[in-house]
């Protein structure tokens, strides 16, 4: 059963259900972005520590050259730090608050610079703190569900997503990549985002009555 | 389906393309109308599920195992301390002095009045400032840690009613990002005139580049205007500011303002 194994394999999927879509792991989570909004120079470089690497992964796709993107990745921080304020837990999770703010500013990027280019050859260091760090990332609940719904759509929908929401292609250039009318893309995407969407409402909704009757 | 439902589901697919595209001024008009009829959606609905996307792909991804580099963690650091540094060194001040003498009662209507008024001016005034020049500082402090090329040239005022005006540009060619900062610029009344920068780079354009328009607000403080130029610069060679019609023009007939050029020129006689 599709559901009860997502419980089984996420213990603080209940947080999920007690707080609707919000934080999942409170006690990993808690109080970093608090900190950070009071300007406590520790828990800003936790937060570097912490979301670094997928920021920066992130903006190297997003980004032409590596300028711009070192360029986006100090402007998502600075905003970061200036918006930890705003942060409210029940209205969503950190790592959802941190995706949030990145994309909307690498999206402006995006949109002043006016170019965009596929990563094929990854020149930056690897290290083995990537893998632990993605592993810790997929503990979240939300994310588990997000990942869930992803992996339900076919190949060709998921790539189109991806193309969309983690590249950060316009549908236009999808449309000429994939070579595919601009009005499918378009329709494909928003489909898309709204199953996965509803996907997650309903999982949260059947974990909320599992655990509250 | 009837109205409503049809309403709905328009709203629905308008919240879901505007997570990932931007929308027609027609579709944003239609969002927010329809927003405004059903508050039970927020504009962010879809945003969330973006972002959520976003990290689900990037973990699905293998190839994604980039580590920030060291040095541009460095460099977030650097920006954040000397940010910190900044207001660590705010002059001092007594707040629980100031909090006694504030929780008297002869002084809690003023304090009521003044801080409405404050707060309807600021409210006026952020709406600007997030539009047009939200982070500027913070911005233009990145651009100072980390072009390697930065470029930094005093105005020299080109008229007498200039000459006393405070200020300089800073300009990074391998960025082609850049910033001025005025202090003490005649407020322009902005249905009438706007204030335009220039780019000077003579060995690729016969004309100086339009590097945008911008509005004086007050001359007592320093104000900091990004630079955005129209066309990719090469060399610049100076830069200037002339007043224009609004919007700017794309070659200026108007007499130059301000000048900052690369060699400070010579003093007249």
């Amino acid at each position: 059963m599709p559901l009860l194994e997502l419980i089984i394999n996420n213990l603080s999927i209940k947080d999920t259900a007690e707080s609707g879509m919000a934080n999942t792991n409170p006690k990993a989570n808690e109080n970093l972005l608090a900190k950070v909004a009071s300007g406590n120079p520790e828990a800003f470089e936790e937060l570097i520590n912490k979301y670094g690497n997928l920021i920066w992964s992130i903006a190297r796709r997003y980004l032409s050259n590596q300028n711009e993107a070192e360029d986006a990745v100090q402007e998502i921080f600075v905003a970061l730090w200036q918006s930890a304020g705003r942060f409210d837990p029940n209205k969503a999770s950190e790592i959802t608050f941190i995706s949030m703010i990145t994309r909307r500013r690498l999206i402006d990027n995006l949109r002043k610079n006016n170019k965009h280019k596929v990563l094929k050859s990854i020149e930056d260091s690897l290290s083995d703190d990537v893998f632990s760090q993605k592993s810790n990332l997929e503990e979240n609940a939300e994310i588990s569900l997000v990942i869930r719904a992803l992996k339900k759509l076919d190949i060709q929908d998921q790539e189109l997503l991806s193309l969309s929401i983690y590249q950060g292609y316009s549908h236009l250039e999808i449309a000429k990549l994939l070579n595919l009318p601009l009005g499918t893309v378009k329709t494909k995407i928003r489909r898309n985002l709204m199953k996965i969407r509803e996907d997650i409402k309903r999982i949260n909704t059947k974990v909320k009555h599992l655990y509250h009757g | 389906m009837d109205r409503k439902d049809k309403e709905k589901q328009i709203l629905i697919e308008l919240l879901a393309l505007s997570a990932v595209e931007h929308l027609s001024f027609e579709d944003e008009q239609k969002l927010a109308q329809l927003l405004l009829h059903y508050p039970e959606y927020t504009k962010d609905d879809f945003a969330k599920t973006a972002a959520l996307s976003q990290i689900g792909f990037y973990l699905m991804d293998d190839t994604a195992n980039e580590t920030l580099p060291s040095e541009i963690r460095n460099k977030i650091l650097k920006t954040y301390d000397s940010t910190s540094d900044e207001k660590n060194t705010l002059p001092g001040f007594n707040f629980n002095s100031l909090f006694k003498t504030l929780i008297k009662p002869a002084y809690a209507w003023s304090i009521t009045v003044m801080l409405t008024i404050g707060l309807s001016y600021s409210m006026i005034t952020f709406k600007t400032y997030e539009n047009n020049y939200r982070y500027l500082p913070l911005k233009r402090m990145v651009l100072k840690n980390t072009a390697k090329d930065l470029m930094n040239h005093p105005w020299y005022g080109k008229t007498s009613d200039f000459e006393t005006i405070q200020g300089h540009v800073i300009w990074s060619h391998d960025k082609q990002k850049g910033f001025i900062t005025i202090t003490g610029m005649p407020i322009n009344d902005s249905s009438l005139n706007q204030y335009q920068i220039w780019i000077v780079d003579p060995i690729k354009y016969l004309n100086p580049v339009d590097g945008g328009v911008f509005d004086i607000t007050t001359s007592e403080k320093e104000v900091i205007i990004p630079i955005n130029p129209k066309l990719p610069i090469f060399n610049a060679r100076a830069f200037a500011i002339t007043l224009e019609q609004p919007g700017g023009v794309v070659v200026s007939s108007q007499p130059l303002l301000l000048t900052a050029p690369k060699e400070r020129p010579k003093q007249k006689i």
